[in-house]
């Protein structure tokens, strides 16, 4: 009997990729991706490479480098040649300064722009944030592209000015002369690696705090499995080939280079069902019969008085203003034009990408417990 | 209930009765039949289409008169086919020729039909079928042939799940099984009532390009209907809910009915319900292809009902005891909404999915996607009717350019509170006056305190409403 050989499926080919941040929580999904279902030689730069490596074996190139330094990173452009750059380093949404989101996401942007213009880059991929037409105030519903992103002057969260200020800085450069851009922006993200959004619902549970609603939870909200971002990220980096490949510009209908995208799960649910869905795949036994409905004011106002109270005693507030507007918020995206011209669609559904991200991050906290243990 | 129980029922329940009084008094036909000019044979069938539908009935005789005829004829001739179907007491080897022949019977003049057990309910319908086959002979051949293809088709359907023993022993195995089964019962009606809605250029043509929409128009009623009839189908031993369901929550059909299981029991019923809820988005878009009014009532009332129903039966312990139904108030009220545009019937879509999904419990093995499927609906409807306009918000960015400090913000706001505190006032001498002078002219204020009392505040009137919205709905509805 011969050996069955296995038989080589072909998979698409993205020649030479360098993923920026890596080793970040998006952007390690991304290397991963890349490296099951596609062809391409993958490097890897980040602050810190040792975070989220994988084996050597694999064959991916790690760099340590900082993007706000041009030098560092022509330095190993020009050793890993890359064709197209996907940028996806950016300080998270919680928890850094106003002086860091500027520096990393405007300036290192505007640097790695740069690098790509001098190394000859075909394409790149700028990681974007659906918070950009977002006010943190107003509902956004079945927003796309058409929507007017937000001017600085209006956006209370920095963050989000410095998300777009990139984008707009990325979007300008795009066929300046050769290099092509284009910009996602998933909304949400959620999954295994997730430190911002999976935790603290998940903590809510052995704190035996999942019997709050605040609102009438109709509000529609998306939220974006990593996996899912990370696959339109592979699929605008072979998009940007494609294109650098014609002679021609595309029609204005189905180009891809110099536009954005909303990349989200295509299924906005009430905002307490996400939580409740979290809550349950963490061990919550319970329905809803023991949850206390808190109207939308009074948590507003209840969120206020608590954040000056707490203010004044010197510690965090655990209900804040902000708190209670996300979660009464309506925030759901279109993302119709990524279906059309990038064909995504996502691989995995929003419940299947719950059980992932809870099982993943309750693992992550038995080993840390056994860890201290010892 | 009896009438007295119906009576208590709407005195305690005023708003029930008011949509039956809306429905009766303003209900205003597109379309009136008219019986002085029809044949006596025509007039025959018109009294069968009544004594065999209750709900379809009326909509039907309300149908433009282009398609009036052919459509109840259509129904006639499927009720007829289904009484076959549906008679226990005719052997098989009996009842298949006539199954799959039913498209060539219909062509045989003088044809009637008394085999049916005494029991049967549309026995009188078959015994008579002559009337319907004349009148079929006169109608359009395009409609004709349309008419046939479906019957035959259904026919053939019907001959194939009768001859299956192992679905008439253990019900619907799978749930492709039970898609096609409700293929072959609903969805053909519905590719044959799209085609006759096409062919008299009532209906858009695209809807003819897009299959699955009208099929999507029969699922959803079938399903939804199946669902609600758990109880009564097991009582006559017939399981139509697929196993390939009902065996992740329960081990045996029979389960499905004990009390000690009620919790399985509702969580097999919503799963069922989710199966049926993935249908609406698409029954909207295919109401959206409808151009005539009489057509629009009458694809859309059903739907209505449907979506209603499945509100009613989600997570009810009451169905697995007994049939379920949405009360006459309720009925009325859905079918007054659901004969004017798409717009209303979107509301009533969307009212009825949040009331889904608001009893909706994480302790549901298909919780989220329940959720997801609820909200499927609302995401549809903002893509027809968008509440949100891009371009004005670009606008209003540009126009306000750069913030100039909090002044003008809190003038603004200055203003409104003495705006609102002029108009308070005014409000107060307005009314203030009007209680003066009917004072003067005798008005006693008791009653209308003791009516306060009893919670009856506000009083609610809205025929006047109902009227402004009948007239604007039919500007509205040229537009789709």
């Amino acid at each position: 009997m011969t050996p069955v050989t296995e038989k080589p499926v072909s998979k698409p080919t993205l020649g030479n990729i360098t993923v920026i941040g890596g080793c970040g929580f998006l952007g390690h999904h991304i290397v991963n991706l890349l490296h099951d279902s596609y062809d391409c030689k993958i490097s890897v730069i980040d602050l810190f490479t040792t975070r989220n490596r994988r084996p050597d074996s694999d064959g991916v190139a790690y760099y340590d480098g900082d993007i706000t330094l041009t030098s560092s990173l022509t330095k190993i452009f020009q050793k890993c040649k890359p064709d197209i750059v996907i940028h996806t380093a950016s300080p998270t949404l919680i928890g850094a300064n106003d002086a860091l989101y500027y520096k990393v996401n405007v300036e290192g942007t505007k640097t790695v722009i740069e690098a790509c213009k001098q190394c000859g880059v075909k394409g790149l991929v700028y990681t974007s944030s659906a918070s950009v037409i977002s006010d943190t105030v107003s509902d956004l519903v079945n927003a796309d592209e058409r929507w007017p992103v937000i001017p600085s002057s209006k956006q209370i969260e920095y963050y989000s000015t410095t998300k777009a200020e990139a984008e707009s800085a990325v979007l300008a450069a795009n066929r300046s002369p050769t290099l092509l851009t284009l910009s996602l922006r998933p909304a949400g993200i959620f999954g295994p690696g997730d430190v911002q959004l999976l935790p603290p619902i998940m903590k809510l549970v052995p704190d035996n705090k999942t019997g709050f609603q605040l609102g009438e939870n109709t509000n529609l909200f998306d939220f974006t499995y990593v996996g899912n971002v990370a696959h339109a990220h592979c699929l605008a980096a072979r998009a940007l080939l494609a294109t650098a490949r014609m002679s021609i510009v595309p029609l204005d209908h189905e180009r891809v280079d110099g536009e954005a995208f909303f990349i989200t799960n295509d299924s906005p649910v009430p905002f307490w069902d996400f939580a409740r869905a979290i809550f349950k795949a963490a061990g919550e036994k319970r329905g809803t019969e023991h949850v206390w409905v808190i109207g939308s004011d009074v948590g507003l106002i209840l969120g206020g008085v608590l954040e000056w109270v707490m203010w004044a005693v010197g510690r965090p507030s655990k209900l804040t203003r902000r708190q209670v507007r996300y979660s009464c918020m309506t925030r759901y995206y279109s993302c119709a034009k990524a279906k059309e011209r990038l064909g995504y669609a996502p691989i995995v559904g929003l419940d299947e990408g719950i059980k992932l991200g809870v099982g993943a991050v309750l693992e992550q906290q038995q080993s840390e417990r056994e860890k201290k243990s010892q | 209930m009896g009438l007295l129980g119906q009576l208590l029922y709407l005195s305690v329940h005023p708003n029930q009765l008011r949509a039956i009084i809306q429905w009766k008094t303003w209900h205003d036909p597109v379309h009136i039949r008219n019986p002085s000019k029809e044949t006596p044979t025509l007039r025959d069938c018109f009294k069968y289409l009544d004594l065999t539908s209750r709900s379809f009935s009326a909509v039907i005789q309300e149908l433009n008169p282009e398609l009036l005829v052919p459509v109840a004829l259509f129904y006639l001739i499927l009720r007829g086919l289904d009484t076959i179907e549906d008679d226990m007491t005719i052997p098989l080897e009996k009842k298949e020729p006539y199954l799959r022949n039913f498209q060539n019977i219909i062509e045989e003049d003088g044809w009637t039909f008394n085999g049916n057990g005494s029991n049967e309910k549309d026995r009188e319908l078959l015994v008579h079928f002559d009337c319907v086959i004349t009148e079929f002979h006169k109608i359009k051949p395009v409609y004709k042939d349309i008419i046939k293809d479906i019957t035959e088709k259904m026919g053939n359907g019907m001959a194939d799940y009768a001859n299956n023993s192992e679905f008439n022993i253990n019900g619907v195995d799978s749930v492709k099984d039970y898609e096609l089964y409700c293929h072959y019962v609903a969805g053909l009606v519905g590719d044959g009532l799209t085609r006759l809605f096409v062919d008299s250029k009532l209906a858009n043509p695209a809807l003819l390009q897009r299959p699955e929409l009208a099929e999507s128009m029969g699922q959803f009623l079938q399903k939804t209907n199946i669902i609600r009839d758990i109880r009564e189908d097991f009582d006559d031993k017939r399981r139509f809910w697929p196993k390939e369901i009902w065996s992740k929550h329960v081990d045996k059909f029979e389960d499905l009915f004990e009390p000690q299981n009620l919790e399985a029991a509702l969580n097999c019923s919503s799963e069922m319900v989710l199966n049926s809820l993935r249908h609406a988005d698409e029954c909207l878009f295919y109401l959206a292809g409808i151009k005539d009014q009489s057509v629009f009532n009458f694809t859309a009332i059903p739907q209505s009902m449907a979506i209603a129903t499945l509100e009613l039966v989600f997570r009810n312990p009451q169905i697995f005891k007994k049939n379920v139904k949405i009360t006459k108030g309720d009925a009325c009220d859905l079918m007054t909404k659901s004969s004017q545009n798409l717009r209303i019937v979107c509301d009533v879509f969307k009212t009825y999915a949040r009331r889904i999904n608001k009893r909706n419990t994480p302790k549901d093995p298909n919780f989220l996607e329940i959720s997801i499927a609820c909200a499927k609906v609302e995401t549809f409807i903002e893509s027809i009717f968008p509440s949100q306009d891009p371009k004005q918000m670009a606008v209003a960015y540009k126009a306000e350019g750069q913030p100039t400090g909090k002044m003008p913000k809190s003038e603004s706001g200055h203003h409104a509170w003495m705006l609102l505190f002029a108009v308070l006032c005014t409000l107060l001498l307005i009314s203030g006056l009007m209680t003066g002078i009917a004072h003067l002219l005798g008005a006693h204020f008791g009653v209308a305190s003791t009516e306060m009392g009893k919670g009856n505040f506000p009083p609610q009137y809205t025929s006047e409403a109902n009227d402004a919205q009948h007239i604007l709905h039919q500007h509205d509805h040229q537009d789709l």
